[in-house]
Formats: C-alpha cells, structure tokens, sequence
C-alpha cells in the first residue's frame, strides 16, 4: 500500500456539503422525468455503444470544417478535461488505498506525464475559448449566457473559474514537488519546471494555501457543475445513449383517428401537440437540457441567415428555460406565445442544417413540428395563408385547391396516353406523379419528360389519376396530423386496390413521407426518387443518352433528398452522364451543408414577411458558380429556383431544369 | 344572445361544372362540395359575437344529406348546434318556398338574430334572409360589413353602399342580418374543434314533414349553360397622357372599376 495522502478533517465536511449542494443544483434536470413517455427509443444496445464511443468521447460531429477553430479548442478542453476527470479518479482512490495494485501513483511516470499533458491542454482551450470569446465574438454565440441555466458565472465566467482551477492544479503540483523532492518529480514535466521557480523552503511555507485554493475551487466546481455550462458534459452522453440516429427528424406519429374513434377521450383537457414544456417526452426535454448553446443550428439556419426570427438553438434553450423554471415538473405555463412566438415556429423549413450540424444530436424539427401542432390541431391557428392551402388539401386533396378530377389534366392537354392502374390494375412501376407534378405548369414539364423516359426504356408503368391524392407532407409539417393522416390512409387503401413491385417519384417530399412515414400506418413500400431511378435506366443501358458535353450544371441538393435521405451521388451521377464528366461546378453549401431553397415544411404555402428570401439567397449563390443550368431534383426547388430566376430577371443567363429533363432532352429517341 | 347562422353547400369554387344531357342541371358525382363563401363570414361574426357577448350559436343548412357536412364543419369551428333541413331536391325550390320551410323550422326557437351570408355562389339570389326577416317579423339589414351590440335589443350594422360608402344603421332586435364577405377573417377548423363536433347535437328535420303549405314553386328553371368566355384586348393608342386620360375613362365608366 502506497502512503496516503493527508487531508484535513474540515476537507471532508466542505465535500459533503458540496455534494448536497450539487444534487440540489441537480433538481432541475430531473424535471425531464415529468415528460411524456418517448416512441422513438433506440433498439440496439451495441449501436448505441458505438455512438457513445463515436460521439461522446470522441466527439465526431464537434470537428467541422465549418467550425475549424470551435473545434481545435473543443478538442483541447474536452481532452484536457477527460484526462484530468482520470486523474483525479485514480487520484482519489489510491489516496483512499483502493485498487493500489493496478492504479498508477501520483509521482508513476507515464502517470505524472499525461496529467500535466491534460492540464495544459485545458489551459490552451480555454485559452482560445477566452480568445474567441473576446476578440472574435462569433455573431450568433449567444453572450447573455444566462438563458435556462441561471448562474451567475455566464459562459465567460465559466471558462475564467476553469482556468483558475487548470493554474491552481498546476501550483498545487508545483508545491508539492518543491516541498516534497520526490524522485520522479521530473515527469511532472510543468508541475516539476514551476516548482523550480521558488525555493523549497517558500513551497513548504505556502504550499498549505495553495492546496486549499485549489481545494475550495475545486469544490465549487462541483458544487455549481449542474448549473453551468459544463452539465453538458454530463448530459450530453446521456442524450447520445437515447438517441436513435436512424429515427432523427421523424416525426412522431398521433394516431388521431384512434383518438376520434376514442369514446373515453377527454377532449376538453386532452394535449395535441406541445402548448406546455410538460406535453414534450422526456428524450425531447433531456434534447434541451443537452444544448450546449454552440450556436451551430442558428448559424447555418436558413431562415436565420435570411433574417427571420427564427434561432432553432433559442428555441431549444427556451424550452430548457421552461424545464427548469417547473416546479416539478408542474408547470401550466404557456410556451408559445411567450417564451417562443409563433413566427419564429412558422419560419422553419424543416430543412434539417440545423440537426445536420448538432454536435450532440439534438431531435430540432420533430420538436418544432410537435408545437406547430398545439397552433393548428389545438389552437386551430395555421398561418393564414397556410390555413388556405390546408382546407384546400383536406377538399381536393391538393394543396393548390384544384379539383381532384382535373389531376391528369397535363397528359391530356399534351395528348399523352398513358396507362391509369383503374385499368391496368397492376404494373411493374406505379408513377407517383404529386400534386406538384400534376398541376404547376413548370412542374407538369417534368412529368412530361418522365413519362417520354418511361416509354423509352420500355418501363411498364402506371399512374394513379384521379385516385392520387397528396401524401400530406406539407399539412405534416405545418403541424396538421389529421389532415395528413386522411391524406395517407386514403392512399394507402389506394395501394392495397392494385399490384405493383414499386412507386417511381420525381418529388423528394413525396418521397420522404411514402418511404418513412406511411409505415407508420402499415404501408411498406419500395419508394425510388427519380434521380435513383434515372440513374439506374442508364447504367443498365436501358436508355441511351446523346452526350453533347455542352454547358456546365450546378445542382442544388434538397434537403428532403440530401440531408433527410442522404441522397447525393445519384443526381450528380445523372447529371455527369447526360452533361460530360466535367461538367458539375459545385456551390460552396454543397451536399449536406446545402442551403434549403425556402420551400419545404409548408412555407411554400404561406410567407414570413421578415427578412430576405430563402430561395434569392440561393439562387444567388447558384449564378455565382456561372453554370449554364442549375440543376435541381425536387419538385418545391425547381419551383423555387425557377421562380427566383426571373424575380432576378436571370432568365437569360441560365436556364432552371430537373433531372428529368435534363435527361429526356438527351434521349436519342423522343416518343 | 341566440344567433342562427344559415349555412349552405355549393359547389366548390374550382369544381368541374358538367352539364347533364337535358342541360336541366349540373353532374353532382364530379362536384366537390364545400360551404357557401359569405356564410362562412356569417358563421365567423357569429362566432365572435357569442364570444364577446355570451350565448348559443345555432348553424342551420337546407338541402341534401351531404348539407349536414356544412354544418359539422361550423360545428367544428364552434357552432354549439345544428339544425338540419333534410330535402333531397332542394334545387327545385325556388326562393320563397325555401324561404318557407326556414320560416317553419326556425319559428319556435325565437332567434335573436339570424345571420345568413349576402348571397350563395351558386343559385346567388340574394334573398333568404330577408324573406325571412318579412316571415317571421324581424328587422333586417343587408350587406353588412360590421356589427356591433348596443344592448339586449339593438344592435348596430356597418352597411355597404354604392361607390364605396358606408352606412352605420341601428336595428331593434330580433333582426335578420346578410354578412358580406370579407369583414372578418374566418377561423381554421382544429383538430380539437373536430373532436368537440363529434359530440355536438344536430336535430333534423324532414322538410316534408314541415307544414309547408303555400310552398309552392314560382319560379321554374328553364335550361341551363355554361356562359362561353370572351376574352376581349384593346389596343389604347396615342401619347402617354393621352392613353391614360382614355385607360382612366375606361376604368371609371365601362369597367366601373372606381
């Protein structure tokens, strides 16, 4: 047994008013145990273990190239921190003559060495934190630093406390090697060069203050751990464990009409959606308990960066702040209205940069959406505009109100003959045209290429007509579950009316609902984007494509293909096929760092009146890379962009076009 | 305060109109439906009206069983009751006769007021509510654009008139009042105001079996058809203050746009 270090009596009583004093500071958090009970649970514990590995210690989404330097410094705090936590693990128990056998003492070489190795690399983050906090002031980082957590330290004061803990560590080592001369002394390499600075005498005199210096900071550290921004530390494993990456930014689904056909249902006082912190589930609460406040989301925002009012890492914050201000877990206060308006929940796209980038795998848009819903399915207060386009989608089963018998009008007008499953009752490929691709004009030309593509390779396909009704993405997203339910149990009934092997769609939207949220209503169906499915026709050769290698094409990611289905090589493979290897000019938000073109969760529905628009700030992005064509492969994008080209008056200068005709006017053969 | 709203379905503004072969009436299958324009504004200022004043919101609505959806539907919205007038050829029935059969459903509930939309978008005749304010012996006023509620007994009504002016005229209650479109923005139906409906009563009535005597048609449709678009350009020639001089005496006179 190794000797024990002697710590005065006093010592121990500060402990354990410490602890008492933390788990009291700890009573807020537990608040999350009051939510509502969580569907999206992960079901692997092995899947888990591996996040835990990949995304709590080694903090994979914290390194970015967008945020280079945040992560440089993250990487030194979060290291210096972990080697510093087991340190003063190994530390405390040899003290205590635990385990002595197989733990390293304080003076072990390799120990000593990567103790003061942590403690420098705190000192050097918290060196750039200060840095970056005072000199390089990123716009969007929040300063007040008080929002839901309460401390009087704020985010500054905290790396400051830190950096007196980091140098008191150090002083403390320095005084008792200069004191005590231990033979390895050499190996605390920075504790042992310090202790050379005075003379042994002088660290024996004053080795007993520094040691309580060190001491009561430490302590306090502890003691107001939950209160600061350092509970991340803590909660952020915990948010990774129950996180199931594969269910990010689904939707959770409400059943309503098991809650209609419910008789005992109290309607009066029945929660649809989140009006009150209490109606989110304890994963959505432990979600923003776990905000480290990064201001990643807020910054590559889209409504954010076009000056809406909307900063999805407020949002979070805000509910935090309503967590932690529930006296257990009670709380009949209104959320929206007051710490969040209704704006800033309508500027959303749903566009997903804002999950894309969370270092610590917060679940933003079903958050959002699931408080859209209190708006529309409780309050009943849609956007006005949206409000429209709701009614006209529950009526006509589109949301452009256009009467349901008019949906295979663009064929006819065209005088395309083309094979409805009410006769043909069962095809190879079902045609899922959309609302988009059956009745805005610019859209219909895409339908029309698809169909010219379909007969040219011989595909046997059939549309539904007249029986297609929207998927009920937008109501979705505008927060309108019943509308979106009606819309999908009518179409899957459709399904099970014909036989087909799978649904061919050229709109991501449409895309995303049938492949992941009518399996919730127990439809599984093999859904391919046309982009796939084009993709696909010309690698087996079952059309060929004249490539004139003429004019360069940027494309524009949808967030709905990209970031929501990691759709990305397919369309670019198209594109170089029918265009020439080369002829791809990448803008800079490429991939999924891609800028959402302002469409997508309703708000091509309805319009916020602040700040620019999203899809001019694109579609300048997208002439600056002076291509001939922008590309896009979403029906919502190309209407977007399409419509901002002339906004720009651009008409002459580039020309907008989907996949699909990018490819058809290739065709060696037009039918 | 009682109010009821009456509430009629017609073709939807952007439905398919087809004809049926003797041009006597239009293809029903191809229609989607949906609640008449103005009455959705009647609905909405009663709605407003109970909400600022207190009392019962009673939505009416004559015609076929699909009618009933109008009324769930203002059900939904915050109706506190329906009242349905089931009459399968309601189209044959010109407007007095209809105005009738209101007259007998509705003169044993001692209404207040009674709200009706200015006129229906599809047969548009203009005047139910104040063949009923005639029938059951009820001030009126047509056209309204605002109300307000002096007391128990009056109430005071923003009228439209002609070359847009205005009129504010006070009404002794009970009175008959047709809302014109556009004084009030109409509310979303919430999944929540659904749920509710479901447990809201509407009583029916059999229009045959109302004491509809003297009911009888005036009025008889002779044929109908679908009015051919013209589309009509004229070129306005000459310097600019002359082409605006002429563009402004077009717009005041023959399109009567001011």
């Amino acid at each position: 047994m190794t000797e024990m270090h002697h710590i005065p009596t006093v010592f121990y009583i500060f402990a354990l008013v410490t602890i008492l004093y933390t788990i009291y500071n700890f009573r807020r958090f537990f608040g999350i145990f009051s939510g509502k009970p969580e569907s999206k649970l992960p079901k692997s514990f092995l899947t888990q273990l591996n996040h835990l590995f990949r995304y709590g210690l080694l903090q994979r989404k914290v390194f970015s190239n967008r945020f280079t330097y945040a992560g440089v410094m993250h990487f030194f705090l979060a290291w210096g921190f972990f080697i510093l936590l087991f340190a003063t693990t190994v530390d405390f128990l040899t003290a205590r003559g635990i385990l002595t056998k197989f733990l390293p003492a304080l003076d072990t070489p390799w120990f000593a060495f990567i103790n003061d190795l942590g403690g420098l690399m705190l000192i050097l983050g918290l060196i750039l934190a200060i840095f970056r906090r005072t000199s390089q002031k990123p716009e969007k980082l929040p300063n007040s630093s008080l929002s839901g957590r309460g401390n009087l330290l704020g985010d500054m004061g905290i790396l400051i406390f830190l950096l007196l803990l980091a140098v008191g560590g150090f002083l403390s080592e320095a005084a008792r090697l200069g004191a005590d001369q231990p033979q390895f002394a050499a190996f605390s390499w920075i504790g042992y060069t310090l202790s050379k600075a005075l003379s042994s005498e002088t660290w024996i005199a004053i080795k007993p203050v520094i040691w309580w210096f060190h001491a009561i900071t430490s302590l306090l550290f502890i003691a107001v751990f939950p209160m600061t921004k350092m509970f991340h530390a803590f909660v952020v494993f915990l948010n990774i464990a129950f996180t199931d990456q594969g269910k990010r930014g689904l939707l959770r689904p409400m059943h309503v009409s098991d809650l209609l056909s419910d008789p005992d249902a109290d309607i009066e006082n029945i929660s649809l959606g989140v009006g009150n912190v209490m109606d989110f589930t304890w994963k959505q609460l432990l979600d923003s308990a776990s905000c480290t406040e990064c201001a990643r989301c807020t910054t590559l925002c889209p409504a954010a960066q076009t000056g809406k009012p909307l900063s999805p890492m407020k949002i979070i914050t805000d509910i935090r702040s309503a967590l932690y201000n529930t006296d257990n877990g009670k709380s009949n206060d209104k959320l929206i209205g007051k710490l969040i308006t209704e704006t800033e929940l309508w500027s959303c796209t749903t566009c997903g940069a804002c999950m894309e980038i969370c270092p610590v795998l917060i679940d933003h848009i079903p958050t959002f959406i699931d408080m859209r819903r209190h708006l529309v399915l409780s309050e009943g207060t849609p956007p006005e505009m949206a409000g429209e386009s709701l009614e006209k989608t529950a009526q006509n089963g589109n949301p452009w109100g256009f009467p349901k018998s008019k949906r295979l009008k663009w064929a006819e007008d065209a005088g395309l003959d083309i094979p409805v499953f009410a006769e043909k009752k069962s095809a190879d490929v079902l045609y899922w045209v959309g609302c988009a691709g059956s009745y805005d004009p610019r859209n219909q030309e895409v339908s029309k290429a698809m169909i010219n593509i379909f007969k040219n390779a011989g595909i046997d396909f059939a549309v539904l007509g007249t029986e297609e009704s929207c998927t009920g993405d937008s109501a979705r997203r505008m927060g309108e579950e019943y509308i979106f339910e009606t819309m999908a149990l009518q179409n899957i009934e459709i399904f099970k009316k014909y036989s087909f092997n799978k649904i061919v769609t050229q709109c991501p939207h449409c895309y995303h609902t049938l492949t992941h949220e009518y399996q919730d209503f127990g439809a599984n169906l093999e859904v391919v984007h046309h982009s796939e499915f084009l993709n696909e026709l010309i690698n087996t050769g079952k059309i060929s494509l004249e490539n004139n290698d003429e004019g360069s094409v940027t494309y524009h990611d949808a967030c709905y293909l990209g970031r929501h289905n990691q759709i990305f090589d397919a369309p670019r493979s198209v594109i170089k096929k029918s265009r020439g290897r080369d002829s791809i000019i990448e803008m800079p938000r490429n991939l999924q760092n891609s800028f959402c073109c302002g469409a997508g969760g309703g708000n091509m529905w309805h319009e916020i009146n602040e700040g620019d628009r999203i899809n001019i700030n694109r579609f300048d992005e997208a002439i600056q890379t002076n291509a001939a064509t922008i590309a896009t492969a979403c029906s919502f994008c190309l209407i977007m962009m399409d419509d901002a080209m002339k906004v720009q008056g651009k008409e002459q200068d580039v020309e907008v076009l989907d996949l699909a005709e990018l490819v058809n006017s290739r065709l060696k053969i037009q039918i | 305060m009682k109010i009821c709203v009456l509430m009629k379905q017609v073709p939807d503004n952007d439905s398919a109109i087809i004809l049926s072969n003797d041009s006597s009436s239009i293809k029903l299958n191809d229609i989607t439906w949906c609640t008449n324009e103005s009455d959705t504004y009647a609905l909405e200022e009663a709605l407003l009206m109970k909400e600022a004043h207190g009392g019962e919101v009673v939505a009416c609505s004559f015609g076929r069983e699909s009618s009933q959806q109008v009324i769930k539907d203002a059900l939904a919205k915050g109706a506190d009751r329906g009242l349905y007038i089931s009459e399968e050829e309601s189209d044959g029935f010109d407007i007095l006769s209809t105005a009738k059969i209101f007259t007998q459903a509705l003169k044993d509930e001692n209404f207040d007021l009674i709200f009706s939309g200015l006129q229906s978008n599809d047969s548009g005749n203009a005047q139910l509510g104040l063949l009923l304010a005639e029938m059951l012996n009820m001030s009126h006023a047509a056209l309204v654009m605002g109300t307000e509620v002096l007391n128990d007994t009056r109430i005071k009504v923003k009228q439209e008139l002609e070359g847009g002016w205005f009129q504010w005229t006070e009404l002794d209650l009970p009175a008959s009042i047709t809302i014109q479109s556009g004084l009030n923005k109409p509310r979303y139906a919430s999944l929540r105001g659904i749920m509710m409906m479901k447990k809201k009563p509407i009583d029916i009535f059999d229009s045959s079996q109302i004491d509809s005597t003297g009911s009888k048609n005036k009025i008889f449709l002779d044929k109908m058809y679908i009015p051919q678009k013209v589309k009509e350009t004229t070129f306005i020639e000459g310097t600019p203050d002359e082409i605006a001089s002429k563009l402004g005496d077009l717009m005041i006179n023959d399109i009567k746009v001011f």
